[in-house]
């Protein structure tokens, strides 16, 4: 991935990440939470030109579930409302235990990408996501097994470290998906992710995440510098100061800017091809 | 062991919001708990409330340090 991609007009890649599992609808009313909330989003994003959708599951009160069942009454309820769209789950969690974290990748059919933390980051003042080698090997070995898709988490330079001392053994094109906020994350400047992209091989296909006022900024960079992008309220919650945005509007935001710029919003079909997906 | 957080109240209303299905609310700081936070409330996935949540504090104390919780969770 390079400028000349951009030059080129390769098609961008929207990433919808609907609901996350930090906040709820005590941070947002309209956050979805639901299995069907969040499939009604999922038709909304893929309409306005998201292929990919990130999924978390809730309980019923919207704290963070990871059983396969969850996953299983999500995924079919996106499916049931989507047209065509790559589904990916998440298997992130902050003290989850290292069984729980394969839950996600357990449904039927197996989604086709799932995220994958590459190491440990912080969340408030005392708690660890531990993403150990151990669990980060074991949690890939199950996505091959299954046809699942990685996605690399790289929240900070460590986490490339990381990445790239294992590159070999992910199937062509390995996907990064690189995170810029506050904490652990990468500090959220054009700089760096000008020297994300420096260190990468050229078979690598990359995307980003900027959270929250970082989101809009960081979208256009990775844009120009031929990668693809993620936006939703998993990581950002307003359109503009102060103006609470929808699932929706963040994804029609990024794909007129894509549009805008040259660069084809990918369909599901393109998304396929470009990341080597098994399909639905 | 760690138990579930005594200052966990499950509540439909409060902190101006109101939602039909209950859900954790802290009564140290007055507001709802973000989902993620509710992990460390209820004691889940080793997590004990007493260490790992730096709003805590001893039932004695509230009141002591009620202008300093922090309501942004």
């Amino acid at each position: 991935m390079t400028y000349d991609d951009y030059l080129d007009g390769k098609p961008a890649i929207i990433t919808a990440a609907l609901t996350g599992g930090v906040h709820g609808k005590e941070a947002h009313p309209d956050l979805p939470e639901t299995p069907e909330e969040i499939a009604s989003a999922a038709a909304a994003c893929e309409a306005a030109g998201a292929s990919v959708l990130h999924l978390h599951a809730r309980r019923d009160n919207g704290e963070r579930a990871f059983s396969a069942e969850r996953f299983q009454e999500v995924a079919d309820a996106v499916r049931e409302a989507t047209d065509d769209a790559v589904l990916q789950h998440s298997t992130g969690g902050t003290a989850a235990p290292d069984a729980l974290r394969h839950e996600p990748l357990r449904t039927d059919p197996a989604p086709e990408m799932a995220s994958l933390d590459m190491g440990p980051l912080n969340r408030y003042d005392r708690l660890t996501s531990e993403n150990t080698r151990e669990l980060v090997a074991s949690l890939h070995a199950e996505m091959r097994e299954r046809g699942i898709k990685p996605e690399l988490e790289v929240f900070n330079d460590g986490h490339l470290n990381e990445s790239l001392a294992v590159l070999d053994e992910f199937e062509d094109p390995p996907y990064l998906n690189f995170l810029f906020g506050g904490g652990t994350t990468s500090p959220p400047h054009p700089r760096n992710l000008l020297n994300r992209v420096e260190a990468l091989p050229e078979s690598v296909e990359f995307n980003v995440i900027g959270f929250g006022p970082h989101q809009l900024p960081m979208t256009t960079q990775s844009l120009l510098l031929g990668g693809h992008v993620r936006v939703g309220l998993e990581d950002n919650r307003y359109y503009e100061r102060g103006e609470l945005a929808t699932n929706e509007q963040l994804v029609a935001r990024a794909a007129r800017i894509s549009e805008e710029l040259g660069r084809p919003v990918a369909t599901p079909a393109e998304t396929r091809e470009l990341l080597g997906l098994r399909g639905r | 062991m760690a138990e579930t957080c005594p200052h966990l109240a499950y509540r439909e209303e409060g902190d101006g919001k109101s939602f039909e299905t209950a859900r954790a609310f802290c009564t140290v700081t007055g507001s709802f708990v973000q989902p993620m936070r509710a992990d460390v409330c209820n004691a889940r996935y080793g997590l004990d409330p007493a260490t790992d949540c730096e709003f805590y504090v001893e039932p004695e104390s509230i009141e002591d340090e009620s202008d300093a919780t922090d309501a942004d969770r």
